[in-house]
């Protein structure tokens, strides 16, 4: 079976296209991101405290933010699961001694006597804003090594190519999860990372059949050779897209950060896939033309 | 060629027996029953076992995972009086600057003290008069109190009855402690951050003891009651009876421990010993309990480290207790030490004490302890620790000393015995001093114990999470549905698409997986959900390897080569694309375990070793197989 046998699509003709729809998203998610409603971050960063209870009665999610409030913790956020009646309450502050746990018992127990606490997660201040600058170190650490890594095994253009994908996919998905509001958590950092890798790959599995052909054809139109590439690699960036995504999408039917996971990794797959088409591929017709006027 | 290819087929063998191997501990523990179980625990086989198994993390299994902090403020205050405004701020911007700017407290705090001109000694004149002084007696203290709270809570984990409980030092001031099916965290908390007991107990007379001992071999020998199950017998392990009556003597000739505390020995080493040693096997049914225990030096019994549970288990049961003499109890020494035998082999031996119940003499009225060399008299140049008690402690030290010349007095930390010195005059004054260590350290670590009673070492829990045993059964079966799913998915795909080469690579998939658990046993694992989940990305990863490969065999093949020269040009041309995509995917897990706490590191480790073992499964085990089937006869078709 094969999907695709020898496509001539041309790519590089509507990448401004294709790029401007993308930077536009990109622009509403920053704007989202920075004027409006900020990113959503998981008790990780922020510390507080997020307990997982199943009651054996029904209970509606305003019965437990009053039967919270009754007992002075005010500001939780309660939310539904998969299952009806399984809750996560998320709670702002977080107390070494375990006063705030005190609390929800006795709240929880005043609603549900036979209610149990599946999991509970604790953060306190000091690790939250430890953990943030660990994050964007991670972040900007793995761009800068990953670049030096392309800049050693490429050439330097290939690096900004690669770079500027990568950045493309970061704020494109942190955009999406400001809209939705989706929480940013360690897992989501995990995930950032392991789209950044994802998304890599198929750009680097682009730029090394690109590097091939140069190497065969002394005189070649760059555009074209682009296009060239691109269609080559097109069957294999579609068959591991499409293997990836199952895998993905059988991991958001899960719970927990488990799916937070594998949302990030939903939306990094396509953002990945794209990026490596329409913005690491013209990078390089960018740079040759300036090259190119320059000399 | 053909050579070249049996080559390869060896070393691929020798990875799945490998692989095999090391998965068999795994597979074979999880397929055992509790009463297996508890039989293997009894028995002392069970850390065997632990060693060599893949564990599953806290959020598989249910559990708490917790992370203490040093209060070095709380310290710092503790350690101050006539404490005004002024000390209350700098400790106080110290604590904040330290914590937003990452830095270390007591540094942060050097800078205010600079900054707003303290004179330090306002508040600790005991640390010294000037500020440079006791600026660095603070760092020690803080160093110390650190030791002290890795002492006092490596202790308590120890006793809380869990499996394999972690307690890790995390960078310079942070304690790591997991506890595998706690389900009261409440209960852990509290016991973690309590202050620390400690007390002075006497040891009761081994002759006391030893009719005990007796008693309860008499008990256990009429079988009223089995220990744990009818296999009771057999339970115990029979292979070191041998050389049982060697072993009495050479537990006894290592001087492992401390001499002597506060006195002269007054006791030989072979008073109580010989006699609960069984000489054979017959003996062993004669005495089911004392065959299990081993007479150490001065009255204390030694018990292996593999029989400690058997023996906890058969002192716990509630009709022995009733044998036990008025206000008496057993106690153990908070780690085995290394015994090394005639024979030359080495065995771990946990300590067990006979005192009594009640407190003899409360730790509170400790002031000071602190180890340094002997001065003058029979310690002179003798590593020591010299103790200092208040005027109430000293007042009890004197009545109880004096009334128990020549017995032990034990040493005793939340329930464990760190050392019996005997007790060789009178002490009055309230300044007793213990010789007898072999070395220094030996020395500190006691000073560690008895001050931590006086001064506790306040330690904050940070970061916590607790799963439940309902939640962790629940995200196992969700981890394995699917991963099955998604598995098969991908299985099934490859096999459509790339037909008999798509088993090819489906094959090297599943190797790949094995490869990853067996690595991950090998060294003793903690496999967690975000593991699961890199493993699954694996999965991605190593299916893409193969597409690259299979795309480029194809193309070749479009442009008419030849079966065996259009599957050399496949591997070799989607080979570099290969080593750079998973090149920089290694980088990025190197950097995810280097900044990523717990969950990302977990995840970081699997996708790293299945990235690494992809490049062996998807590349070299594939071409060993396609060798395979065209080095016989010349293949006209692929299929792929």
């Amino acid at each position: 079976m094969q999907f695709l046998k020898e496509t001539h699509i041309k790519f590089t003709e509507h990448s401004k296209k294709a790029i401007s729809v993308s930077l536009l998203i990109i622009f509403a998610g920053l704007i989202s991101l920075i004027f409006v409603r900020g990113l959503n971050y998981s008790i990780d960063f922020t510390g507080g405290t997020l307990n997982h209870v199943k009651f054996e009665k029904e209970v509606e999610p305003n019965d437990i933010r009053r039967a919270l409030e009754g007992t002075g913790i005010d500001k939780s956020v309660v939310q539904g699961t998969n299952h009806p009646q399984e809750y996560f309450i998320r709670l702002p502050r977080y107390s070494k001694e375990g006063g705030v746990a005190d609390q929800v018992k006795e709240a929880l127990t005043s609603l549900d006597p036979n209610y149990e606490t599946l999991s509970t997660k604790g953060v306190g201040p000091q690790i939250g804003e430890e953990l943030r600058r660990n994050a964007t170190f991670a972040i900007i650490g793995a761009l800068v090594v990953i670049g030096l890594y392309i800049s050693f095994r490429f050439k330097f253009y290939f690096a900004l190519g690669a770079v500027a994908a990568l950045v493309h996919d970061v704020l494109f998905t942190l955009g999406i999860f400001s809209f939705a509001q989706m929480e940013i958590s360690i897992s989501t950092i995990a995930a950032f990372l392991t789209i950044v890798g994802y998304s890599l790959n198929d750009t680097i599995v682009l730029y090394d059949r690109i590097r091939e052909n140069m190497q065969t054809k002394k005189r070649f139109d760059i555009r074209d050779l682009i296009d060239n590439s691109i269609n080559q690699v097109l069957s294999r960036t579609i068959i591991t897209s499409l293997t990836t995504l199952f895998v993905v999408v059988v991991l958001s039917f899960a719970f927990g950060e488990v799916k937070i996971f594998a949302y990030a990794m939903v939306i990094g797959v396509i953002t990945g896939t794209f990026s490596s088409i329409y913005v690491a591929g013209p990078v390089l017709i960018a740079w040759q033309k300036k090259i190119k006027t320059s000399s | 060629m053909f050579k070249k290819t049996r080559v390869r087929l060896i070393i691929i063998a020798i990875v799945i027996v490998l692989a095999g191997y090391s998965l068999y501990w795994s597979v074979s523990y999880s397929m055992m029953s509790e009463a297996e179980k508890e039989e293997l625990k009894e028995s002392g086989q069970l850390e065997k076992y632990h060693n060599r198994i893949l564990h599953l993390g806290l959020d598989l299994q249910g559990g708490m995972h917790l992370v203490l902090q040093m209060d070095t403020p709380k310290l710092i205050q503790n350690l101050a009086s006539n404490k005004d405004d002024q000390f209350y701020s700098a400790v106080e911007t110290a604590q904040q600057q330290s914590r937003s700017n990452d830095t270390d407290f007591l540094q942060e705090f050097r800078n205010q003290v600079d900054q707003k001109n303290i004179k330090l000694a306002r508040y600790m004149s005991d640390l010294g008069y000037k500020n440079e002084d006791i600026l660095k007696q603070l760092d020690q203290e803080a160093k110390d109190a650190r030791s002290r709270a890795l002492a006092v809570i490596r202790n308590r984990v120890n006793q809380f009855g869990v499996s394999e409980p972690i307690i890790q030092k995390q960078g310079e001031d942070r304690i790591v402690v997991e506890l595998a099916g706690i389900d009261d965290p409440q209960r852990a908390r509290q016991l973690l951050q309590r202050t620390a007991n400690l007390e002075f107990k006497l040891m009761k007379d081994p002759r006391v003891t030893q009719s005990l001992i007796e008693s309860i071999d008499e008990y256990y020998k009429s079988g009223e009651v089995a220990v744990g199950d009818t296999t009771g017998q057999g339970v115990i392990d029979t292979s070191g009876q041998e050389d049982s009556t060697t072993v009495v003597k050479e537990a006894q000739d290592t001087t492992v421990s401390v001499e002597d505390i506060l006195g002269t020995q007054t006791e030989t080493e072979e008073d109580v010993g010989d006699s609960t040693v069984v000489a054979d096997k017959e003996m062993l049914k004669e005495k089911p309990f004392s065959s299990l225990l081993r007479s150490g030096r001065n009255g204390i019994i030694l018990v292996e480290k593999k029989n400690k549970y058997l023996v906890e288990k058969m002192l716990g049961n509630e009709k022995v207790q009733k044998l036990f003499p008025y206000n008496s109890d057993f106690y153990w020494s908070p780690d085995a030490r290394t015994v090394t035998l005639q024979n030359g082999q080495t065995k771990q031996f946990f300590e067990l004490y006979h005192l009594n119940k009640e407190a003899d003499l409360k730790g509170t009225y400790i002031t000071d302890a602190e180890a340094s060399i002997g001065g003058g008299g029979t310690s002179a140049g003798q590593n020591i620790v010299n103790m200092t008690l208040n005027n109430r402690g000293a007042r009890e030290l004197a009545r109880l000393t004096g009334a128990n010349v020549g017995e032990r007095l034990a040493i005793v930390l939340d329930n464990s015995v760190y050392m019996a010195p005997s007790i060789r005059t009178k002490i009055t004054g309230g300044r007793p001093y213990i010789e007898g260590f072999e070395n220094m350290q030996q020395a500190k670590d006691i000073a560690i114990v008895l001050r931590a009673g006086a001064l506790p070492a306040p330690v904050n829990i940070i970061n916590e999470r607790t799963v439940g045993p309902t939640l962790g059964q629940a995200s196992v079966d969700m981890g394995v549905r699917l991963m099955t799913i998604s598995f098969v998915i991908v299985i099934i795909f490859m096999v459509i698409y790339y037909k008999k080469s798509g088993l090819i690579a489906d094959l090297a998939l599943i190797l790949n997986l094995v490869i990853v658990m067996a690595v991950l046993a090998y060294f003793n694992a903690t496999l967690t959900l975000p593991g699961v989940a890199g493993l699954i990305l694996t999965v991605g990863i190593a299916v893409d390897n193969n597409v690259l490969i299979f795309e480029r065999i194809r193309e070749e093949l479009d442009k008419g080569k030849t079966v065996k020269s259009a599957i050399d040009s496949g591997y070799s041309s989607a080979f570099t694309a290969i080593w750079d995509a998973n090149f920089t995917t290694i980088i990025t897990s190197f950097i995810l375990m280097q900044f990523g706490t717990g969950p990302v590191k977990g995840f970081a480790v699997t996708l790293l070793i299945g990235v690494i073992a992809s490049f062996f499964t998807a590349i070299f085990v594939t071409r060993t197989i396609y060798n395979f089937m065209t080095e016989r006869k010349v293949k006209q078709t692929l299929s792929i």
